[in-house]
């Protein structure tokens, strides 16, 4: 029981991290970067193609799979999001080009085979793939009952900290209350002298820089990396998260990753692993259905 | 009595938005609702109307209990209104708004519209006929029945709205600050519109803060304040209460209201233009800080600013006046890098407006205190006073200014630990002021100061306006409330429908007969 | 580019061929009018692949275990969708935008992963096999069926209902202000997209000899799917996802020189399509691809001439 609760301590480390970059890019921009997912995944695959088919170490490779990772909030910006706010398209129309995004991604890493014009992103095409033990030092321990191994316990430390300096960053610096601004009032951070445009470019960038990092942890510790890790780990179950948490909160997002990883767990061991997927949503719906901002949101109140 | 309100209490949190409200207004009457901003008014009408809970009290349409029913059901017994920041719907048509208005009224036709049979049409011929004739009676041309609503100018959007609430064919008509942001001739217009419709047997509830027209056109008025009514008579009972002027018409309010048809005393035009005459008349500036040349700047197909031309001293402070789209807000819009002109030029300082991007007009030295405020509401006073400094790179200077700031506003430095939203709108205006102050601007730009603001707070920002002018910053005016506009501007813009038509010092505007006939009143 | 040859020069030998895909292109389109039906009352909502769940194994375990006929099979279908529809909607229909999204997200997430993979009856995992399916005999009625929904939905927005739905999607609080039942007329899209999304699943499990509750069937996937039928195709007009659906059912064949390659070249028309027109390809001004430059536009002025 104790080793589940482990688990999920460390599952939920993932899901907050990749949490906070989509609830981040919400708070600012209210809109869902449906294409967060594919960079959790686009990390975890160039950090293995740049460790493994390449044969770098795993350091260097980790720091460039989070340096791509990165710029791909850059591409976001200028491809999917940018070009819409110029054109005044409705926020409807952000989720139909990030979903484009994610497909390309996808797509891309899934057409990698050895052969193709894609094999220097990726040879292993749809299949499953892990880091060969020995890629990066891994030592297991053993603590009571439990099994405990580095690579999945040193997630929480890391998790925590980033949500600590991000949590600092936004509250006391002037960057974060730019960004702060942004999300409360553009056209008032803009009349303040703010570059609204800069801001965005930065959200993006940091949000997608820690939904990298959440894929190669990921990648790293649970020995699973494919073309369909974010979709099928991270997609939905970020949603479920954020709306525990609240939309546009940090806290809420960080406390909703551990929330959710807590009870996938429980639920698991009392109504066996069947269950583990649908039991997010059920809760995803309860909290949307009693109190739909979230524990750490606040009500917004229509101005009539 | 037609509509009878007992006891109505909400509040929000803390804050008692009603606070124990009862109310009277009597048949066929237009009964008055005024106070300051914050004062529970537009939270009375909503709980009354059912879009917020009312936590005790109970409400009555002559013997329909409204309490507790959801808003569409007190809609469809007859209780119609309009809304403070207009609520058309965008995309259809001012006749399609209208025919909206009259759902109520008809009943469901799925069936026939599966089956397509004609009998229907019939229907909906005879719908839209009477829709065009509510849009005559509003006042609204023929030509604009078939606009959308979201390109008809404003004065036409706010009749649009009240055509469409009378579609309802309601007992009583709730208008909620209707002739806001319009100037005296249109204002007039507005008046004409509920005295005829209460003519015809209309009861209506009117809230607004033009004491002129309130005044003028109620046959009684309660005032709110702090969530409680303070006040409730015939309007010179009203406006000769003690209590009221202290709360809410200070001492502009107060010659406003004496000056309103039926009343005697000092007329305050007068008393405003002596101040005026003070100052020394200007000429178009050989130097000017800003030169703008043949500004022209669409919205899509909409031209909002043709061919505008006008220039600014530094240290003078300039008025554009004009009714609400007329263009005003445009121009400062485009002159802080928001909106690109389609042709024509702005130079500030040697700056190329047209292309600078915003943060970089507001570094040189450009500063707008936008309309409406825009204050970050969920951060505290002073946060919002430290992003002001964002693009500042002094430290020690920016946090003595602050201070200074904070000193010179006494109100924002007792609640600097506040959150914005929690001040009313004269403390919101102010802070947005020291705002725009504390980005160090050589010329501030202001739109709109006193849009919705009590009288007395007009007086009290019209005051630090003229502060910050003896100060030596070059100041930008636009504002509907012309008459004190051009007694505190060395000169001054007339701007209509796009073009600037007039120009003068702010005292030979003040004496232009065209100008009082159209923005003064007469 | 040999596709739409053989589509204009030998039609009959076309339709045999590609029966299929016509199927699909109808179940989709009828997809398509069920997401523009909440989406014209301005609810975000991604709960169609639920209902098509719903109506699929409904009808597909009546036909295994009481062998009743189809068409009572396909309507308990749509019974039950209507239903769970209502049930659903009650708690679920006063959240806006994103928050119903990600409502209806959890619905048809929680249907798949929480029922259909775990109760024995439906198959759980492996889906269900029916063996009574009519791949080519289905076709007709499916394009009957859109054609008839896409009728009925057109009329529908003509009248008292669709401009009551109008409202609602502009501005709640002044349709409530003008007596308009908000809460009703959005229950009424609501159940009515259910109906229609249960009457395709119904439909399109009858096509295949197999049902599988994958995600790409039953799942996000799909939903967002349909939502991008309706967004390229524009939300403004009843056709407008009808086009969005059949544009994208025959991406595959539209860049079918690009083999492997189609989901990025999917990805990337996404993208230009909705950059270069965000109100969709049927969006206010009429069908883009068809109007030509110089079709004259009226010009509207927002400056009075009084």
């Amino acid at each position: 029981m104790d080793q589940q609760i482990v688990n999920a301590l460390f599952i939920g480390s993932i899901y907050a991290l990749f949490a906070v970059g989509y609830t981040l890019v919400f708070g600012i921009l209210d809109i869902l970067n449906l294409a967060h997912s594919a960079v959790f995944m686009l990390g975890a695959a160039a950090t293995y193609t740049i460790a493994i088919t390449h044969g770098q170490s795993f350091w260097i490779a980790a720091a460039l799979g989070i340096a791509i990772s990165a710029a791909m909030g850059l591409v976001i910006e200028h491809v999917c999001l940018r070009p819409l706010r110029r054109r005044q398209a409705p926020p409807i129309a952000a989720l139909i080009s990030t979903i484009g995004l994610a497909l390309i991604l996808v797509a891309a890493v899934e057409q990698g085979r050895p052969g193709t014009k894609l094999s220097w992103l990726w040879i292993d095409g749809a299949d499953s793939v892990a880091f060969p033990a020995g890629t990066f030092p891994n030592p297991i321990w053993h603590v009571g009952d439990l099994t405990l191994e580095a690579s999945k316990v040193v997630i929480v430390p890391i998790s925590i900290a980033l949500m600590l300096v991000l949590g600092y960053v936004m509250r006391y610096t002037q960057v974060g209350r730019g960004l702060r601004a942004v999300a409360e009032n553009p056209r008032a951070a803009r009349l303040m002298g703010l570059d609204v445009d800069r801001m965005i470019t930065l959200t993006l960038v940091i949000s997608s820089a820690l939904g990298g990092l959440a894929g190669i942890l990921f990648g790293a510790a649970l020995g699973d990396i494919s073309p369909y890790i974010g979709r099928d780990n991270v997609e939905v179950r970020g949603l479920a998260v954020i709306v525990l948490g609240g939309m546009g909160s940090i806290p809420g997002a960080v406390f909703g990753g551990y929330l959710l990883g807590v009870i996938e767990v429980l639920a698991a061991v009392t109504f066996g692993s069947g269950v583990r997927g649908g039991v997010a949503f059920a809760a995803l719906f309860l909290m949307l259905v009693l109190r739909p901002q979230g524990l750490f949101g606040t009500r917004l109140r229509e101005r009539l | 009595m037609l509509f009878r309100l007992d006891d109505v209490q909400r509040h929000f949190g803390g804050v008692h938005a009603v606070d124990g409200v009862s109310l009277e207004v009597e048949q066929g009457s237009i009964q008055g609702l005024i106070g300051p901003n914050g004062a529970g008014k537009t939270t009375l009408v909503n709980v009354t109307t059912g879009y917020t809970r009312m936590q005790h009290g109970r409400a009555f349409l002559e013997s329909d209990e409204l309490t507790g029913l959801p808003a569409h059901r007190i809609a469809a017994l007859g209780v119609a209104r309009t809304f403070q920041n207009i609520r058309l719907f965008k995309d259809l048509t001012a006749v399609e708004n209208v025919l909206i208005g009259m759902h109520t009224r008809f009943r469901d036709d799925t069936p026939a519209q599966l089956a397509t049979l004609p009998f229907f049409r019939r229907g909906e011929q005879q719908r839209i006929r009477e829709a065009r004739q509510l849009l005559e009676s509003v006042g609204l041309p023929e030509s604009d029945a078939n606009r959308h609503a979201a390109t008809l100018p404003y004065g036409a959007q706010r009749r649009l709205e009240i055509a469409r609430a009378l579609a309802l064919r309601p007992r009583l008509l709730i208008l909620d600050e209707p002739a806001a942001g319009m100037n005296p001739s249109e204002k007039q217009g507005i008046r004409e519109l509920i005295e005829r419709l209460n003519a015809d047997g209309l009861t209506i509830l009117l809230i607004d803060h033009d004491m002129r027209l309130v005044m003028g056109v109620c046959k009684r008025v309660a005032v709110l304040n702090f969530g409680k009514k303070i006040a409730d008579g015939t309007p010179s009972e009203v406006s000769t209460d003690a209590t009221v002027i202290k709360a809410y018409l200070g001492t502009g309010g107060e010659r406003e209201v004496a000056s309103a048809p039926g009343a005697s005393g000092v007329d305050e035009e007068t008393a405003v233009e002596e101040a005026a005459f003070a100052r020394r008349p200007a000429r178009e500036p050989e130097k000017a800080i800003l030169d703008v040349r043949d500004l022209t700047v669409s919205y899509g197909a909409v031209v909002a600013v043709r061919g505008a031309s006008f220039r600014v001293a530094a240290g003078e402070v300039l008025a554009l006046i004009g009714a609400n789209g007329a263009g005003k807000s445009t121009i400062l819009n485009t002159l802080s890098g928001l909106v690109r002109p389609e042709s024509g030029s702005a130079v500030f300082d040697g700056l190329d407006l047209t292309s600078a991007k915003a943060s970089s007009i507001v570094r040189h030295g450009l500063v707008q205190v936008p309309e409406g405020r825009e204050i970050l509401a969920r951060q505290t006073v002073l946060e919002n006073l430290e992003l002001a400094t964002w693009a500042r790179r002094d430290g020690a200077a920016t946090r003595r200014d602050i201070e200074s700031v904070l000193k010179r506003f006494g109100i924002l430095g007792e609640r600097r630990h506040l959150s914005a939203g929690s001040l009313s709108g004269g403390e919101q205006q102010m802070l947005a002021i020291a705002r725009g102050l504390l980005a160090k601007p050589r010329l501030l730009l202001l739109d709109e100061p006193s849009l919705g603001l009590a009288p007395q707070m007009v007086d009290e920002v019209f005051r630090a306006i003229e502060e910050i002018h003896q100060d030596g910053t070059t100041i930008l005016l636009v504002e509907q409330n012309a008459l004190r506009a051009l007694a505190i501007a060395d000169r001054a813009y007339v701007i209509e429908t796009g073009r600037i038509l007039l120009s003068g010092s702010g005292d030979e505007l003040l004496h232009n007969p065209a100008v009082r006939r159209a923005y003064l009143g007469g | 580019m040999d596709f739409f040859f053989s589509l204009f020069s030998d039609p009959v030998g076309f339709w045999n061929s590609h029966t299929l895909l016509i199927a699909q292109i109808g179940i989709n389109s009828m997809l398509a009018t069920s997401m523009f039906l909440v989406l014209y009352s301005g609810q975000l909502s991604l709960a169609a692949p639920g209902f098509m769940a719903i109506g699929a194994y409904t009808s597909v375990l009546m036909d295994l275990h009481w062998h009743t006929p189809l068409p009572l099979n396909i309507a308990a279908g749509v019974v039950v969708a209507g239903v769970v529809g209502f049930l659903v909607g009650l708690p679920v229909l006063r959240l806006r935008g994103v928050f119903l999204a990600i409502a209806t997200i959890g619905f048809i997430e929680a249907l798949r992963l929480g029922v259909i993979l775990n109760v024995p009856i439906t198959g759980e995992g492996l889906g269900l096999k029916n063996p009574h399916a009519d791949p080519l005999g289905g076709v007709p009625i499916v394009l009957l069926s859109l054609a008839v929904v896409v009728f009925i939905v057109w009329r529908l927005t003509k009248g008292r209902l669709g401009n009551a739905w109008s409202a609602i999607r502009q501005d709640e609080l002044a349709s409530l202000s003008q007596g308009i039942n908000v809460a009703r007329y959005k229950m009424i899209a609501f159940v009515l997209s259910a109906l229609i999304a249960a009457y395709a699943g119904g439909l399109e499990a009858h096509l295949n000899f197999f049902v599988d509750p994958g995600d790409s069937q039953y799942g996000v996937t799909r939903a967002v799917q349909v939502l991008t039928f309706a967004v390229l195709g524009g939300s403004g007009f009843v056709l407008g996802p009808v086009v969005g659906a059949l544009i994208i059912t025959l991406l595959p064949y539209i860049f079918e020189a690009a083999g492997d390659y189609i989901n990025i070249l999917a990805g990337a028309f996404l993208i230009l399509v909705i950059v270069f027109r965000p109100q969709g390809i049927v969006g206010r001004g009429g069908l883009a691809l068809v109007r030509p430059a110089w079709w004259p536009r009226a010009r509207v002025s927002a400056v009075s001439p009084g």
